[in-house]
């Protein structure tokens, strides 16, 4: 009774600093408040985060309070949206200053996060499909704000169209569901009794809407576009959308697991989430832009984050997601440092003694099946003791076989302990912090874990057969494919930023 | 595919001779002089667009871009009537120029009526839109043919590819543009993408020629055409040249305006071309790639017709500003006769808005002029007391130097030395374990000597071993983001490395990164270095690496004499150079000293106070009469920009003499530091509007990874003045104006001034003309808003998308605000303290120089023996050279 009760306090103190803050964020806007509110305004946005940390802290009941959720996934989400917004509306405060939209930058940052964390404490379908609208809706019109520029309202165009089409593939969705079991809530929705009634083709198609729903922000192919073409946007709007809401996909699926249970909908999402794997990785090969890269690299991670829902591994996928919007956000964020400054010393001395390497590969090889033999049982832990051996085994070669002289190898060896270390402690929080998130994984067949395998091992074979073949018609093709794929459309791009010379004929009013 | 087999046998026709190569790269290299080369932005130093076409007057190269690319180097009417109601522009120039010009043109047209006209028309202010889409003014324009008003001298020619449009209307030079972006970001990617194109090895057009057949970006037919297409550039360029049915006379102008479409693509390809003897046809391949796609594009639309379309619209605007700004009844224009309507016309088209804005330009010039010169003289003369100081510093002519030595001249018995940051050492330079070296000297000169830095051996060793196992960092991170499967693994693993270092960059950025950096030096610990300043006799590839004997003593000399130091030598003797500090801005290189080719300006200081302390260079100098007491001793240190302090980079063993020089100018930094940051950081836009610790918010700027404005650079510089300090002692010049000592009575052969002009001179020209084009044309010239830059290739910067490669300042670096420029785009005036006789040397024997003053890129005034200004007019230049008059805009 106490817990919940403090639940329930701590629901409305968030609620309210939500709102203050949503508040802030519209007084803003009004052009008799100084542009030095700005200081003010980030402190409040700092409210609804630290609110969401003393409630992550405190859940211990999985429960529900009314149509929200309050479990610590839901608070985990809320606090990673929230913070990832607050920490760019504080960049955009130097980063963006003398903009001619400023204030709406810091309104739109606000309601957007702030709707998408709505969206994710959301148990009531309505009110997820409203929220996650509204947070669509923030994201284009910050996309959209600098307008007068042709290729933004171009590039607004294409993302708006197919975030529509997303979010009425989710409507339409929760409609069928509701038609379906009769229920509004998530929970009861999806309870057994009313899973039961489910046809299968009825199953089938509610699946299929919601994995179109939640492919196309996650920028999978071939809903890819708009994310291609919204490099654009400014950096810290491209940091927002790469952080905090490409990733929406696995969070819906980890609330939807009790419906996908290894049909037709998570096949097509794990062949589609594949194949974005490899193109995205393509991408960023093959791409010279920095933030062009990040695109690319984007666009796979997040197929990978599916493929992890697709096979049933839920924390994995949230632990992905997060980890991956903190880098994202980071390397956005810091872009203006792609430049370096004369060249990096030459490389180090390749000829390393072969054997330093071969340790590595064995060292991969060992700790990979080491992984694998902790939980055979569970399809997705084959793939993850994949990943992990063969990353060991590059690292190796690059930190400690590479290393120049004892103090190169001893530094390598250093790095390597403890960004394992670091890798298997923080593994460990969320899984303690999510172990009470309900969710329901059913094992995908043997048969297609080892496809997944055999696809990110034939990427992989790629990239070394392209090393030694660099003169092939298939790697030009292949190339040029993936250049193209990475590519906006000639519509969208501008050889000269031709509106700057509008800004300097027309003025505008402040 | 017909069109390709026509081509083959045209092209066999024409056999590839010499002379027909000769020939092709003599154009090509006349036509390259309308772009300019761009080097990587990592080493930004800046440029001027406008290099190669000096040999014409400023407001013809003015008007020929505005008719062939539609861009505006004047500053816009906003622009102009912002200055005016700062109180920047004197109107009383504006008249002056206008009563000039009405003097000097005659017309068929009352003078109070053309007058009335002009006055009204130099308000700056747009017609009104209902007069311009008025009905009657239709019916007016429909009776009046075309206006013959014989300007068609100049030849300006458009790629043919702008004027179609595909199907779904987008305008083919659109697509062809994104084409030509791709190729060239792809083939000079400097080792960002883990996958090269393939072929490239084997140069631009081959790797071009090898791919195109595959490119899915193009449609089947489009890559059928290119099939079996030249294998060598200077024959595909032929052939597509005439596909397109260019005749030999059109070919440079249409290679002009190819080039023209982007220039920072075609400038940087410009560049490598000079850079090595492999990719010296560089441009060539360049040209021969986008003409030939140009073909493949737009000969589905072949022949194509060639409609003029008929100007009716601009002769409507002319007539409405008859009828607005002349105040002319439109019963009165119906009664005239055809001539007299076509001398209005004519008249109205020629004091049109291009030369309105010139007119204000030189107004606000002559006002920046005229106040610099009170101020100057106010000064004069007043500064009587002459303390034998305690130490002299010397400072590079960029212009932040100045607020600085101000504030350090009133701390002290200190005396400020003004000199190209570089001082005058030809030098490249290599850091501790580099095999790269930096040529550190303006960007128009060749080095001559390397100077090395150097440790002892098993220093060296264990020095680069710990440098290297911090890139190991960077190279496994490399790695495994380019490897499919690590990547997978590589947010979780270094993710919450990255939100830590997030985290404390955006809630104690001045601690963070001064940890991260302290964190980065205590690993490093660089080893004591020395130089190699002595010349070595091991041959190495390349230049030599040190000085002989006596180019020590020569350029110690030649340097001191640039100065004006060769006596009474102060007990210290401070060498400064100069670098900023900026996280997170690609742009930091520009904000480095321009004198030093974009780099920190601190090894050239270290290099020559070390050549001014070794005894036998001082044993020398005695003998040419430059006596350097043993007392004094020369030190190297680094004014860093961004925070307004001396860092120390080189300090030998002092005596005592200097010592207490030493201890005095460290007493009193702290307090010249808080000073000039304050006035400085006053500039800046703010959130705060008091400031407490000014020296600890310009760290912050210097720190915060979000910081846009690191610090204002150059921005507003204006002015370039060389002569003694005495005549700008004492004045605040705002930070507007790049000083150079110089005594004319030392120079009699007038050596130093030309050399004077001709480095550091060019180098001020250069930042200068690049501030005013990334003012005034921000969308060509600058690099626009850095919010939506992405680095490419590593090389510069392109815009959202996809863009031309950027070549100027970025958009924050001149405006305060999208609405506010921060920067006045005003031509370098170049203040010399000679008398006329010198000043009219120089002309006549720099005629590069010459040619800058008569052609207005810069500007030109004297001070004389008395104190007297002159202003030496572009248009007197010519007679007082009694030189044939030539035509100046051509």
């Amino acid at each position: 009774m106490f817990v919940s009760l403090t639940m329930s306090s701590l629901m409305i103190i968030f609620l309210i600093m939500l709102i203050i803050s949503g508040l802030s964020g519209l007084v803003f806007l009004h052009p008799r408040v100084p542009i030095s509110f700005v200081r003010v305004h980030i402190w409040i946005v700092a409210l609804p985060p630290l609110i969401s940390v003393l409630a992550l802290t405190n859940t211990s009941a999985n429960g529900q309070i009314g149509p929200w959720y309050t479990d610590s996934l839901a608070w985990l989400m809320v606090f990673f949206v929230l913070a990832i917004g607050f920490i760019i509306q504080r960049f955009s405060v130097r980063y963006l200053l003398g903009d001619r939209a400023y204030r709406k930058y810091f309104t739109l940052f606000t309601l957007t996060t702030g709707a998408a964390s709505m969206a994710w404490l959301s148990a009531d379908l309505r009110l997820m499909v409203l929220f996650w609208g509204a947070t669509l809706t923030g994201l284009t019109l910050l996309i959209r704000l600098n307008h007068e520029w042709k290729v933004v309202s171009e590039a607004a165009k294409v993302s708006g169209r197919l975030f529509l089409l997303s979010w009425l593939s989710l409507v339409l969705a929760m409609v069928w569901l509701f038609q379906a079991s009769g229920q509004w809530q998530l929970s009861s929705a999806l309870s057994i009794e009313n899973l039961v009634l489910l046809g299968n083709w009825e199953r089938a198609g509610i699946n299929l809407l919601i994995v179109l729903a939640v492919i196309i922000p996650a920028a999978q192919w071939p809903f890819h576009r708009w994310l291609i073409e919204s490099v654009v946007a400014p950096t810290p709007v491209s940091a927002i959308m790469h952080a905090g809401l490409v990733n929406a996909g696995g969070i819906m699926l980890t609330r939807f697991s009790p419906l996908f249970n290894g049909d037709i909908a998570s096949i097509t999402l794990l062949i589609l989430a594949g194949i974005s794997v490899l193109i995205g990785s393509g991408i960023s090969l093959v791409q010279v832009d920095y933030k062009r890269q990040l695109v690319g690299s984007t666009i796979g991670q997040m197929g990978f984050m599916l493929i992890q829902c697709a096979l049933g591994a839920y924390i994995a996928a949230i632990i992905h997601l997060i980890l991956h919007g903190l880098f994202k956000a980071t390397l956005f964020l810091q872009s203006g440092s792609a430049v370096r400054r004369f060249e990096v010393s030459n490389r180090i001395n390749e000829r390393a003694s072969y054997l330093w390497i071969l340790a590595g590969r064995a060292l991969g090889i060992v700790a990979g099946v080491a992984f694998w033999l902790m939980a055979p049982g569970e399809g997705y832990q084959l793939i993850s003791a994949l990943i992990i051996g063969w990353s060991l085994s590059v690292s190796w070669t690059q930190l400690v076989a590479f290393g120049e002289g004892r103090i190169g190898r001893s530094v390598g060896f250093l790095f390597l302990g403890g960004a394992a270390l670091v890798y298997v402690m923080i593994h460990h929080l969320f899984y303690e912090l999510l172990q009470t998130t309900a969710f329901q994984s059913v094992q995908p067949p043997m048969a297609v874990v080892i496809i997944v395998a055999c696809l990110l091992l034939f990427g992989s074979a790629i990239g070394a057969w392209i090393a030694r073949n660099q003169s092939s018609v298939f790697f030009a093709v292949l190339y040029l494919w993936l250049v193209k794929l990475g590519e906006a459309k000639a519509k969208s791009v501008d050889s000269h930023p031709s509106y700057l010379e509008q800004y300097l004929q027309k003025g505008g009013n402040q | 595919m017909s069109g390709t087999s026509v081509l083959m046998k045209e092209s066999s026709k024409t056999k590839d001779s010499q002379s027909d190569f000769q020939e092709m790269s003599a154009i090509i290299a006349a036509a390259s002089q309308v772009i300019a080369p761009l080097w990587p932005i990592s080493t930004f130093a800046a440029r001027s667009p406008w290099l190669g076409l000096e040999k014409q007057s400023f407001a013809g190269v003015a008007s020929w871009l505005k008719e062939t690319r539609d861009v505006d180097i004047y500053p816009s009417a906003l622009m102009i009537l912002a200055a005016k109601r700062k109180g920047e522009i004197d109107e009383k120039f504006v008249q002056r120029a206008l009563q000039q010009w009405l003097d000097s043109n005659s017309f068929p047209i009352p003078r109070d009526e053309a007058e009335r006209f002009c006055q009204a028309a130099l308000k700056l202010e747009p017609l009104p839109t209902e007069l311009l889409s008025s009905s009657k003014l239709e019916q007016l324009v429909a009776h009046l043919h075309e206006l013959n008003s014989g300007s068609g001298g100049k030849f300006t020619m458009q790629p043919l590819s702008s004027s179609i449009e595909n199907q779904s209307h987008e305008r083919l030079i659109n697509i062809l543009d994104h084409h030509i972006i791709k190729w060239c970001k792809l083939y000079l990617d400097d080792s960002q993408a883990g996958w090269t194109m393939p072929n490239r090895e084997k140069g631009f057009y081959r790797a071009w020629q090898r791919l195109i057949q595959y490119d899915p970006a193009l449609s089947k037919n489009q890559r059928q055409s290119l099939k079996g297409w030249p294998e060598k550039p200077q024959t595909a360029l032929k052939a597509a040249l005439l596909a397109l049915e260019i005749s030999e006379s059109e070919i440079q102008p249409y290679l002009e305006g190819h080039l023209l479409s982007l220039p920072g693509w075609a400038g940087m390809m410009l560049w490598r071309s000079q850079q090595s003897s492999a990719e010296q046809e560089l441009l060539t391949e360049y040209l021969a790639v986008r003409i030939s796609m140009e073909w493949a594009l737009i000969h589905p639309y072949m022949p194509l017709t060639n409609e003029r379309v008929a100007y009716k619209a601009s002769i409507a605007s002319l007539l409405a500003s008859w009828l607005h700004w002349g105040e002319l009844p439109m019963e009165e224009w119906l009664q005239m006769s055809d001539a007299q309507q076509q001398a209005y016309l004519s008249f109205a088209s020629i004091f049109d808005d291009q030369l309105r804005r010139k007119i204000w330009l030189e107004a606000w010039e002559q006002t920046h002029e005229e106040r610099l010169r009170q101020k100057m003289i106010s000064s004069q003369y007043k500064t009587g007391h002459k303390k034998t100081p305690l130490a002299q510093l010397a400072f590079c002519i960029d212009a932040r130097s100045e607020p600085f030595r101000r504030q350090l001249e009133k701390e002290g018995p200190f005396e400020t030395i003004g000199i190209a940051g570089f001082f005058g050492l030809p030098i490249a330079t290599s850091g501790l374990g580099h095999t790269h070296s930096h040529p550190s000297l303006p960007i128009m000169l060749k080095p001559q000597h390397k100077i090395r830095e150097l440790a002892e051996e098993h220093e060296l060793q264990l020095y680069q071993h710990r440098k290297q196992a911090v890139h190991s960092l960077s190279y496994t991170f490399k790695t495994m983001k380019q490897n499919v499967l690590a990547s997978l693994l590589l947010p979780e693993l270094s993710g919450p490395w990255l939100s830590l270092q997030m985290a404390a960059r955006s809630f104690v950025p001045r601690r963070a990164g001064r940890f991260l950096r302290n964190l980065r030096e205590g690993w490093l610990r660089k080893p004591n270095t020395e130089l190699s300043l002595h010349h070595d006799d091991k041959r190495e590839v390349g230049l030599p690496v040190g000085f002989a004997d006596q180019e020590k003593v020569n350029y110690a000399r030649q340097t001191l004499k640039m100065m004006g130091l060769t006596k009474n030598f102060a007990p210290l003797v401070v060498i400064c150079g100069h670098s900023s500090q900026s996280t997170n801005n690609p742009y930091a290189a520009a904000l480095d000293c321009g004198a030093c080719g974009g780099a920190a300006g601190g090894f050239n200081a270290r290099v020559f106070a070390a050549l001014c302390n070794l005894p036998e260079v001082r044993e020398n100098l005695t003998y040419e009469g430059i006596e350097i007491p043993d007392d004094t001793v020369f030190v190297a240190a680094e004014h860093r920009t961004t925070v307004d302090d001396l860092e120390w980079i080189y300090v030998p063993k002092l005596t005592e003499a200097a010592q207490e020089a030493f201890a005095r100018i460290e007493a009193i930094m702290p307090d010249v530091s808080h000073k000039a940051n304050a006035a400085r950081l006053a500039q800046l836009p703010q959130l705060q509007s008091q400031l407490k610790k000014p020296s600890a918010e310009a760290k912050r700027f210097a720190e915060d990874w979000s910081e846009i404005r690191p610090e204002w650079g150059l921005a507003r510089n204006a002015a370039f003045i060389i002569g003694k300090r005495e005549l700008t002692e004492g004045c605040d010049l705002e930070g507007r104006a790049f000083l150079h000592n110089y005594d004319w009575q030392e120079d009699a052969d007038g050596a130093l001034l030309a050399s004077i002009i001709a480095g550091p001179g060019t180098v001020a020209q250069w930042i200068n003309l690049q501030y005013y084009a990334s003012t005034v044309a921000p969308h060509y010239y600058g690099s626009g808003s850095k919010a939506t830059q992405t680095v490419t290739a590593g090389l510069g910067v392109m815009q959202g998308n996809a863009s031309d490669l950027l070549t100027g300042l970025p958009w924050q670096s001149v405006m305060a605000t999208d609405f506010e420029a921060y920067h006045s785009p005003l031509r370098l005036l170049i203040v010399i303290q000679a008398p006329s006789e010198h000043i009219e040397r120089l002309l006549k024997t720099d005629s590069t120089f010459r040619q800058k003053v008569r052609n207005g890129w810069v500007r030109l005034a004297s001070v004389e023996r008395e104190g007297h200004w002159r202003n030496w007019q572009p248009y007197t230049i010519n007679e007082l050279l009694n030189e044939p008059y030539k035509e100046r805009s051509e």
